[in-house]
């Protein structure tokens, strides 16, 4: 019950966020230089004809009757037409949404299954060659660019060995695996690393906890001791960790999926961007807000399974 | 009637009397393409992605020669205009279809020309602004002009006057015009073009499909209707790595807009062949020319002797090198792409160290003052052709410093008149001067692409050579224009650059024209 209770109130307090978000982005889009008709009609288009567009946008209203129209429409589920696809931004996002989410899920899958053993590994040899191995190689996946890593995996793995196609999506759950698996990997070479030197230090720092030593001293099996009181006490710092890791991967999205040529959300954002199209934009930047904003829930929900002392206020 | 025009296409009549072929058919040639299509229609196609694939659903009335430089006959079989250039005569070819197989006659040639000239609707009506009335009679079209217009013929062979099936746009959805456009590119199938293809397959972004349209009336050399393929289907690929790495990696046939930098690689892969396709496209830098600048401060490119030693202290076959591996030339026709006709070719600004520096001093220019190229943020070509200028004119005495925007950004800086210099480019969308002359010179269209600079002559001879039918007097006008804008120097002259278009070995037939149109319906594929 109290569970529930935490979620509803949480549940409300997105809404002064999501609120925030709007007021946000609806004043920056149109902070930024540069004109949605010019983006329409082409540099070639005669000054009559922009402002016939922009008239037609509704770009000359004022600019609290903009923001409220916005406002009602979103409430009413109605988050505009693109100006660049001439189409519902719904429709358009609702289009694009599982691509990305399931290269998010993807890359954290992978993220989780490189970084948790190895750290394990790295751990129990603290000091000894295999963790300074794991550390080293994970210290170059830090500090090389995403695209760059991007880049060379698809010249090497795509182009060159043919093992995975260069770019695109794929069609169904296990064509998708195949074609998402190198955005995936680029986006999950980062983020593992960052998980790992987490998860190592905490998994460090519960070992050498004295309720560890003294399970170790009563003699219970290593694989329990692991199980049990290891990890599930390592893991409380690292799934704070992976909830700010998807949230960055969200934006992280609009160079994997440019360099991959994945038809998802940040790719989108990108060419909303450069189009001025104000209605994507604000219906985008809504999009990640939500999807943000449930990670940051179930991260909180998760870490309180994980923690019982942590309890939900 | 003297004009009477060329005859049939070329192609149509060798078809005609050459024996048939063994030809290649069948197949889907994968395309990769920087940036996708958003609606394809004749007069709502605004977008370069958009213009250059409307040939491949819709037919115009006319063609362009692949040269560029001669009009024949497309949906129309013979054309010609009357002495006193007040109508144009078209006869059109018999038994025209649609995609869809149902017929094209003149009620559809007169409801695809009436959008097009509608001001209300698309924003290229103005080209048929001379139009004054079409009627059509049997397989005859007549159009009546308001006055001679020199530019009608290729008018005529410009995607916007493309025709559309009036059946279907009657049955389509939407209160509007531009709704049932809209619907009926959503909708996708065969029916509404009359062109090679049709589209068969769409998801914004990220791909698009055409299908070869069974009814088309244009033959190829085995005697048997175009196209060859089956179809072509399109991958949208942004990024120039990644879609050059789909073509090595066998993923794709053809790839678009390949970066320079990486045309001699490709020109040395035995699997692809690398095309650099003549093009209309031209690269220059518009030249703030105002008295001062919008800041209120005073300008110092408003003296033309510092545009012209600017221009003198530029290399372009330098900057050539450096930024098109030597896959292009020197901008000679001041107005235009030395491709396009009526364009002189004099020697336009040669580098010349030496008489920039007299230029620049006979002008006052102070040494050191500081002079801002807005280039586009992430392209390299920019950021390369900023380096070089920086160093170039320095030996004047310029500080050059960069300011890096995004397109939309510099657009309107452009039309604000809220810079000192910036990068630029242009593709002809007509096959006549005309369009290139109006945006780059003539004041009322756009400032003189927004240089702010005007010229009482230049706009008289422009407005002079719109209904002028002798071709040698249009002619001589047209080198005035262009005499008169190469010493005002209202524009860096840099260097023409053709597309580069890398092609597997496995396709031959496949053209982008010199106004970027893709020419898929001759392409073959043997696998």
């Amino acid at each position: 019950m109290a569970g529930l209770q935490y979620v509803l109130k949480r549940l409300l307090m997105m809404i002064p966020t999501f609120l925030l978000v709007m007021i946000i982005i609806f004043l920056l889009v149109r902070l930024l230089p540069g004109d949605p008709a010019i983006a329409i009609a082409g540099d070639k288009a005669s000054d009559a004809d922009l402002a016939a567009i922009r008239d037609r946008l509704g770009l000359n209203e004022p600019l609290l009757t903009q923001f409220w129209l916005f406002l009602t429409n979103t409430l009413q589920g109605d988050l505009g037409q693109s100006i660049m696809m001439r189409t519902s931004v719904l429709e358009v996002i609702l289009q694009r949404l599982p691509t990305t989410l399931f290269l998010a899920i993807f890359a954290v899958s992978l993220s989780l299954l490189i970084a948790g053993p190895l750290a394990f590994v790295a751990a129990l040899n603290r000091g000894r060659w295999p963790d300074t191995l794991i550390r080293s190689v994970f210290q170059v996946g830090l500090s090389m660019p995403v695209f760059y890593i991007g880049l060379l995996l698809l010249t090497f793995l795509a182009a060159q060995l043919r093992l995975f196609p260069v770019g695109g999506r794929g069609e169904g759950f296990f064509g998708q695996l195949h074609y998402l698996f190198l955005p995936s990997m680029t986006v999950a070479l980062y983020t593992s690393a960052i998980i790992m030197r987490n998860l190592r230090a905490a998994l460090i720092e519960v070992l050498d906890a004295e309720y560890v030593q003294f399970a170790r001293a009563k003699g219970l099996p290593v694989r329990l001791i692991l199980g049990r009181h290891v990890l599930r006490n390592a893991m409380i710092s690292t799934v704070t960790l992976l909830g700010l890791s998807i949230g960055n991967l969200m934006s992280g999205t609009l160079v994997t999926e440019t360099v991959f040529a994945v038809p998802g959300l940040g790719r989108l954002m990108l060419e909303a961007i450069f189009a001025r199209d104000y209605p994507l934009i604000q219906g985008l930047t809504l999009t990640f807000a939500v999807l943000v904003s449930v990670v940051f829930l179930l991260t909180d929900l998760f870490q309180s399974m994980l923690d019982p002392r942590m309890r939900l206020t | 009637m003297t004009r009477t025009g060329m005859i049939a296409a070329l192609a149509f009549t060798t078809a005609l009397g050459a024996p048939a072929l063994a030809q290649e058919r069948g197949g889907t040639l994968n395309f990769a393409r920087y940036d996708g299509s958003r609606l394809i229609d004749p007069i709502y196609a605004d977008r370069n992605p958009d213009i250059w694939m409307v040939g491949s659903l819709f037919d115009t009335l006319l063609r362009t020669s692949e040269d560029g430089n001669t009009i024949v006959g497309g949906l129309a079989e013979s054309f010609a205009g009357a002495d006193d250039g007040l109508t144009v005569t078209l006869n059109m070819q018999a038994d025209l279809k649609f995609s869809d197989g149902s017929s094209l006659d003149g009620e559809d040639i007169l409801f695809s020309l009436d959008r097009a000239r509608n001001p209300d609707l698309g924003p290229w009506a103005g080209m048929l602004g001379n139009v004054e009335n079409v009627t059509a009679e049997g397989n005859t079209v007549t159009l009546s002009l308001s006055q001679p217009d020199p530019t009608i013929l290729a008018m005529l062979t410009t995607f916007n006057t493309a025709i559309v099936n009036k059946a279907v746009f009657d049955s389509a959805a939407g209160a509007t015009d531009a709704e049932r456009s809209a619907n009926i590119f959503a909708a996708g199938g065969a029916g509404v073009g009359s062109g090679p293809f049709f589209l068969c397959g769409f998801e914004q972004g990220a791909s698009m499909d055409f299908c070869a349209n069974q009814h088309y009336w244009e033959t190829g050399d085995d005697g048997k209707a175009l196209p060859y393929v089956d179809g072509v289907h399109f991958k949208i690929i942004p990024d120039d790595a990644t879609r050059v790495l789909k073509l090595q990696a066998g993923e794709v046939d053809a790839v678009e807009f390949v970066p320079f930098s990486r045309v001699a690689e490709l020109d040395a892969d035995p699997k692809i062949n690398m095309n650099l396709f003549p093009s209309t496209r031209i690269i220059y830098s518009p030249i703030n020319a105002r008295e001062t600048r919008a800041d209120g401060s005073d300008n110092p490119l408003k003296d033309v002797r510092v545009r012209q030693a600017i221009n003198y202290a530029t290399n372009k076959e330098a900057l050539i090198g450096l930024v098109l591996q030597g896959a292009g030339k020197p901008m000679t026709a001041p107005l235009m792409s030395s491709a396009t006709r009526l364009a002189t070719n004099m020697d336009l600004y040669p580098y010349d160290l030496d008489k920039a520096k007299a230029l620049i001093a006979e002008a006052g220019f102070e040494p050191g003052t500081t002079i801002t190229l807005t280039t586009l943020a992430g392209s390299s070509d920019d950021a390369t052709i900023f380096a070089a200028l920086q160093q170039m004119w320095a030996g004047i005495g310029i500080n050059l410093v960069v300011e890096q925007v995004d397109g939309a950004t510099r657009g309107a800086k452009n039309r604000s008149g809220e810079f000192d210099i910036h990068t630029y480019g242009w593709v002809d969308d007509v096959n006549d001067p005309s369009q290139v002359t109006g945006w780059l010179g003539y004041t009322p269209v756009r400032h003189a692409v927004g240089t702010g600079w005007e010229s009482a002559k230049f706009n008289e001879l422009f407005e002079a050579s719109g209904s002028e039918m002798d071709q040698e007097k249009r002619a001589a006008q047209y080198a005035e224009m262009q005499a008169i804008y190469a010493e005002a120097a209202p524009l860096l002259f840099m260097y023409e650059t053709p597309f580069a278009v890398a092609i597997s070995k496995a396709i031959e037939g496949y053209v982008q024209t010199p106004l970027g149109a893709n020419i898929f319906s001759r392409a073959t594929i043997s696998r």
